[in-house]
């Protein structure tokens, strides 16, 4: 025997089941961070070794990608394991990144062949699309401002040296992947 | 104040629970459905039973790790329903303005 719904229950019903599908969201966050800190390292990693150091394959640095690779494999296979719904959003977010991939990979050829002058601008506004097209979709205004911010950042370190550069692309990644993760992080934890 | 007919298919406290989940994912596992709703799995399949023979949702059976495993996803005919019950909901709710 069915209870009889009044059209304030049906509401709720529709409501609550709506809010219970949100906290997906929340498993984006471990990307942001695992990229955030690992290109953040990266960069500040190269820009001691290079500057202070005077270290001539201060390059190396960047092997923590790989690193941050394996632990990504680990994550998706982990969840894809766990995960007993497809979203829109994930899928939405999946294409995304997996053409931002790509990008950064062939951006990556191009200037192994050209030479790596100004090279971090470009890479500071693939990261900007990335956390832009990515607040939108989420509706996570602090990924839309911190992609704007990598914006700004990538066309004022124009105006400094290769060096300098790697400052900026360290405080693109702080801005636009590292606190909006934590805050992605904080803000649906509760609903977990 | 004319009052739209309810659809009795989606009128019901699991239907209308499993149907708003899935409208809101692209697809979803039958654990999911029964974690989120609270609901037996009894019962739940039954009510998906009904969905489906509506042709609100569509209803896929795989395995996974050698467990069979159910899929459940919206059909278009299933968001129109969804909708005009909605809408329905709506005439219920708005109160007829004083002359």
């Amino acid at each position: 025997m069915e209870k009889e719904l009044s059209p304030h229950d049906s509401l709720r019903i529709i409501h609550t089941m709506i809010e219970k599908t949100k906290q997906n969201i929340s498993s984006q966050s471990h990307y942001f961070l695992l990229w955030g800190w690992g290109a953040f390292i990266g960069f500040t990693g190269q820009y001691i070794l290079k500057v202070y150091f005077k270290y001539p394959k201060h390059y190396y640095i960047w092997w923590i990608s790989a690193v941050c690779l394996i632990i990504n494999s680990f994550y998706a296979v982990n969840y894809s394991k766990k995960k007993k719904v497809k979203t829109y959003i994930e899928e939405n977010m999946g294409n995304l990144w997996t053409g931002l991939s790509i990008c950064f990979v062939v951006i990556t050829i191009i200037f192994s062949k050209t030479g790596w002058q100004n090279c971090y601008p470009f890479f500071m506004m693939l990261y900007g699309t990335g956390t832009f097209i990515s607040g939108k979709i989420l509706r996570f205004s602090p990924l839309v401002i911190g992609g704007i911010g990598s914006f700004m950042l990538a066309a004022i370190s124009v105006w400094f040296n290769n060096d300098s550069q790697m400052l900026f692309a360290a405080a693109a990644m702080l801005f636009s992947y590292i606190i909006p993760g934590h805050l992605l992080q904080m803000n649906y934890k509760t609903t977990d | 104040m004319e009052f739209k007919e309810l659809d009795p298919i989606l009128h019901a406290p699991l239907r209308l629970a499993v149907i708003s989940l899935l409208l809101s994912v692209k697809e979803a596992e039958f654990t999911f459905l029964k974690e989120k709703t609270n609901s037996s799995a009894g019962n739940l399949s039954v009510q998906i039973t009904k969905l489906k023979e509506a042709d609100y949702i569509e209803v896929t059976k795989q395995f996974k790790n050698n467990y069979p495993l159910t899929i459940c996803k919206i059909t278009p005919k299933g968001i129109h329903a969804f909708e005009d019950y909605v809408k329905a909901l709506q005439s219920y709710m708005i109160l007829p303005k004083p002359d």
